[in-house]
């Protein structure tokens, strides 16, 4: 068992996608529990990940495989999760998306990615959102968090607008915000009374984390 | 006046730039490059196919750029906008929504050098027309830079008809498609430096990890 565990670990820190899966079935044949697999195994890997990226050790690409792998093990292990009647702990669910105005999509992709790797729920609503539809979401899924990103000066506006929607349906309280893009920064986030900024992936994973934490 | 428009020409994609968009701070070791030979070789061939390089530019007094007092004081600038076209950043698209993420991301990184290397181009042009009249160029200026507010991205659609290259721009004037990019030369015998220059040549942030140099 303590192999197995290794095992997934290491297949998620390799990015290696297709040891990934071999090992969630396997993981499945063989009866492991599977909280301790997820939690001891996949999770230690794609957290492993982040301290290698945040050390600058890993670049892009080695992030984005270690992400990808971790997801496709979790689309396996997910539903035996679910049918097996297990409670794994869920970190929050978040809906990210990238302000109106702004097509620019890559980043915020990633940051889902990551999001969804680390144990989020994610409702990614793309591209170009209006604000009324971020706060929509928000609370008809009865998210915990919201993550805006945006990468121009002129539609960074759009996120303060979001947390000023969520004050108006006194929903600020319950639903936090975390913003992100090229132009953003803790000042920002500040300024806008958002609940932190995040400068890259891994990081909004660790301030998604604290924000919904409390 | 005349705006003049360049479409018959091709950029190099050049792989140790696409791998620098790539890194974390530090120079990836040659073994990490190596494990991603075969997506990059396959993104910079995509890319390749998919980049259609376009460019529109005007020489033109630096008060001609209507709304805008920015340059008035300065007698010859060229002003330019420039792409790569629409189709690899549908091709991003197509591969994120594929689950694609590795691919998107290195296509991606490859479109933002291939649009670099179009204005690099460009703007080389614009050296050797001056350098014909014994005149040198400014570096690049671009709207979003330095004191050049990205609003005035509209003067500068105001004043190029970008929509011939097939560059239109958005109410929050985001350039459609997103691989594009405008900007600014002045033509002196001695070009002023600019402040919303956008050249690493220029930037004092020596450990910037996007600033390019030879590897």
């Amino acid at each position: 068992m303590i192999e197995h565990l290794k095992k997934c670990a290491q297949a998620v820190l390799e990015g290696d996608d297709r040891q990934a899966e071999k090992l969630a079935r396997l993981t499945l044949d063989k009866d492991y529990p599977l909280l301790e697999v997820i939690d001891k195994g996949f999770v230690k890997g794609i957290r492993e990940v982040g301290r290698l990226w945040e050390e600058g050790t890993l670049f892009l690409p080695e992030l984005v495989m270690g992400a990808e792998a971790m997801k496709k093990a979790m689309a396996i292990l997910q539903p035996a999760l679910e049918s097996g009647g297990h409670e794994q702990t869920k970190a929050g669910l978040v809906v990210i998306g990238t302000i109106e105005g702004d097509i620019h999509d890559i980043g915020k992709t990633l940051v889902a990615t990551m999001l969804s790797a680390n144990g989020f729920g994610i409702l990614d609503l793309g591209a170009d959102v209006p604000v009324q539809r971020f706060v929509d979401e928000a609370e008809g899924k009865k998210a915990d968090c919201i993550a805006i990103s945006a990468l121009l000066t002129t539609t960074m506006p759009g996120q303060k607008k979001v947390i000023e929607e969520l004050d108006r349906r006194s929903l600020r309280d319950r639903i936090k915000v975390i913003v992100g893009g090229a132009p953003c920064d803790e000042k920002w986030a500040l300024d806008i009374g958002a609940d932190g900024y995040a400068g890259d992936a891994v990081a909004a994973v660790a301030l998604a984390g604290r924000v919904i934490g409390g | 006046m005349e705006p003049v428009i360049l479409d018959k020409f091709s950029v190099k994609i050049a792989a140790n730039e696409v791998i620098r968009y790539l890194e974390n701070g530090k120079r990836a070791s040659s073994g990490q490059i190596k494990r991603f030979q075969g997506v990059l070789d396959l993104s910079l061939d995509r890319a390749g196919v998919l980049v259609r390089p376009r460019g529109i530019y005007v020489i033109a007094p630096g008060k001609s750029l209507p709304g805008s007092s920015l340059f008035r004081e300065l007698e010859r600038m060229a002003f330019c906008v420039c792409t790569i076209g629409p189709a690899l950043e549908k091709e991003v698209k197509r591969l994120m929504d594929r689950d694609q993420l590795l691919e998107a991301v290195i296509l991606d990184a490859a479109g933002s050098v291939a649009a670099e290397a179009v204005a690099s181009h460009i703007d080389g042009i614009f050296k050797e027309q001056a350098a014909a009249e014994g005149l040198k160029t400014s570096c690049r200026a671009s709207p979003g830079y330095g004191d050049w507010d990205v609003g005035e991205q509209k003067s500068l659609f105001a004043l190029l008809p970008a929509g011939r290259i097939g560059v239109e721009l958005s109410p929050s004037c985001m350039m459609i498609p997103r691989k594009s990019i405008s900007f600014a030369v002045h033509i002196d015998r001695n070009p002023v430096r600019l402040r919303s220059e956008n050249s690493c040549e220029n930037c004092d942030l020596d450990i910037c990890p996007f600033r390019i140099t030879d590897r």
